[in-house]
């Protein structure tokens, strides 16, 4: 059974992948992008989640993306950057 | 008294969990179930197996069985676990009954995705994973002409070099406009469509797969762009992490399908760890999970999970995903993430690019290698890297992945020192350059 929050990262991640392959073929290859997919539930990811999405600030974006449940909402130690020589 | 500690698995993970478990805790009683005939062998060289780059597949197996059980891990071979009872801290065995644990480790796996399509229950249709399979259809392709490897997915690319290598006729098909379009840059993979072209290679890209045509055994592939005839059939779509077993225990799962954990590779449930393709994890530069990465990362994982389950005190870290990997003539690899991930997630960056060499000018043997670096505008610390070359790859994406980690800026990378020895490395680093390149641009 697929979650909501699967649900929408998949369908997510798809077409906003979908819209920058199309830009880097054009840019890089002078290809064109994947074909797109008929019916309207492309038609809405495509037409409307795309568009918005890129026309919020990251800032934005991230927190969105963030608030999704999943491992990196559990407690996980990262390294900041090595700013000091290590024998001082 | 000694912990009862199960593993669910016999790969990278599973293997990785019961020996640290062992380390940790030398009387722990460890139990690995793998519904496989074989555990610990390394099913990434399967593929060059079948190029014949390796003669054969006795060389992947890492271990015999019997130093698992001298090292005290019982392995139960074509054993199934179905059930998980987490209230009653026991496993339900296909054959055994009851199992009882006090830590549990989860080491799935995964299994590929269904290609969805007509046709995809016919004999003919390859998946690469186990091993004694693999020697099967080694066996196959003796008399194979014509294949069509479905997916440019990491796996898809060496399995059409390694057809194109043992002189099959091969076609891959995909429905992004380049192979690996989900995590490699155009750029990065045109040399490699170069070189699989002079190969024999026929690629069909913004492709999509309709139907797998036979009567029981495949024969064709029908796509969007026509019908392709098939000996045989590689199917080298997504790698979906197996989390069948963990959901009906009841164990949290994340956006990507994958079992949610912490730096402890606990899970949601106290008790219960998880590591490898059925987990999912933190990436370091953005936070988002990512799911499905290497053996070595499975490994390692799995090294935390067992640990821990045994009594100690580790952790893993959130992921710069250093890759790479032959395709055709070329390698291909990287750190974090390209262009083209950073472009669809709306992540803001700034790049450098420079083409360079991979020895001195004038040495013999020297290679072009592309290095395409992207920094976060303002600080420009350095947050991916991708690259393609004939030699050296490796050894710059995990450098580049320790550098995306510790927060090394381009500027660090412009001014960076690096090995001059004319067999091995040429004066000016590559890396350097891209970084140079990179700041260059900034300033305009």
């Amino acid at each position: 059974m697929v979650t909501f929050s699967q649900w929408l990262r998949g369908n997510s991640e798809r077409y906003l992948l979908e819209r920058a392959q199309a830009e880097m073929a054009k840019r890089y290859l002078d290809r064109p992008g994947p074909p797109a997919e008929s019916g309207l539930g492309p038609l809405f990811w495509r037409r409307v989640f795309v568009p918005i999405y890129r026309r919020l600030p990251w800032g934005l974006r991230r927190g969105v993306i963030q608030a999704i449940p999943g491992s990196h909402r559990r407690h996980w130690q990262t390294r900041g950057p090595i700013r000091r020589p290590p024998v001082v | 008294m000694p912990p009862r500690i199960v593993v669910v698995g016999g790969g990278a993970a599973g293997i990785g969990a019961a020996g640290s478990a062992r380390q940790v805790d030398p009387g722990a009683r460890v139990t690995v179930y793998t519904e496989y005939e074989d555990a610990a062998y390394s099913p990434c060289g399967i593929p060059y197996v079948h190029g014949r780059e390796i003669p054969d597949f006795q060389s992947l197996f890492l271990q015999a069985k019997e130093v698992y059980q001298q090292a005290g891990i019982d392995i139960h071979y074509e054993t199934r676990v179905t059930e998980v009872d987490l209230g009653r801290r026991q496993v339900e065995v296909e054959g055994e009954g009851s199992v009882p644990f006090d830590c549990l480790v989860v080491a799935s796996g995964f299994d590929y995705a269904d290609p969805g399509v007509p046709g995809a229950d016919l004999d003919g249709l390859y998946y690469v994973k186990n091993i004694r399979r693999a020697m099967e259809w080694d066996r196959v392709l003796d008399d194979v002409r014509v294949a069509v490897v479905l997916d440019a997915s990491p796996l898809g690319l060496e399995m059409v070099t390694a057809l194109a290598h043992r002189g099959i006729e091969t076609h891959l098909v995909d429905s992004h406009p380049w192979p690996l379009a989900e995590i490699a840059d155009p750029d990065i993979m045109q040399p490699v469509e170069e070189s699989w072209a002079e190969l024999g290679v026929k690629t069909h890209f913004n492709t999509r797969v309709e139907a797998l045509v036979g009567d029981r055994k495949v024969r064709a592939v029908r796509t969007s762009e026509g019908e392709l005839p098939a000996g045989i059939v590689v199917v080298c779509t997504h790698k979906q992490p197996n989390t069948s077993l963990a959901r009906r225990a009841g164990l949290a799962i994340g956006s990507t399908g994958g079992i949610v954990v912490d730096e402890r590779m606990a899970t949601s449930v106290a008790g219960v760890y998880a590591a490898g393709d059925c987990v999912e994890l933190p990436h370091g530069v953005t936070n988002i999970p990512v799911q499905g990465l290497s053996g070595s990362h499975a490994y390692a994982q799995g090294k935390v999970a067992g640990a821990n389950a045994a009594g100690g005190d580790r952790t893993y870290r959130p992921v710069y995903v250093p890759w790479g990997m032959v395709a055709g003539r070329w390698m291909i690899g990287g750190a974090s993430f390209g262009e083209t991930l950073a472009t669809a997630l709306g992540i803001p960056f700034v790049m450098g690019v420079a083409e360079g060499i991979s020895r001195a000018r004038y040495y013999p043997g020297v290679k072009k290698v592309r290095v395409k670096l992207l920094a976060e505008p303002g600080s420009l610390r350095l947050i991916g890297a991708q690259m393609v070359g004939q030699e050296g790859i490796k050894e710059r994406a995990d450098f580049l992945a320790m550098a995306i980690m510790t927060g090394v800026t381009l500027e660090d990378l412009a001014w960076m020192e690096n090995v001059y020895s004319p067999p091995i490395g040429a004066l000016n680093e590559p890396i350097a350059v891209a970084a140079q390149n990179g700041m260059a641009s900034v300033r305009g």
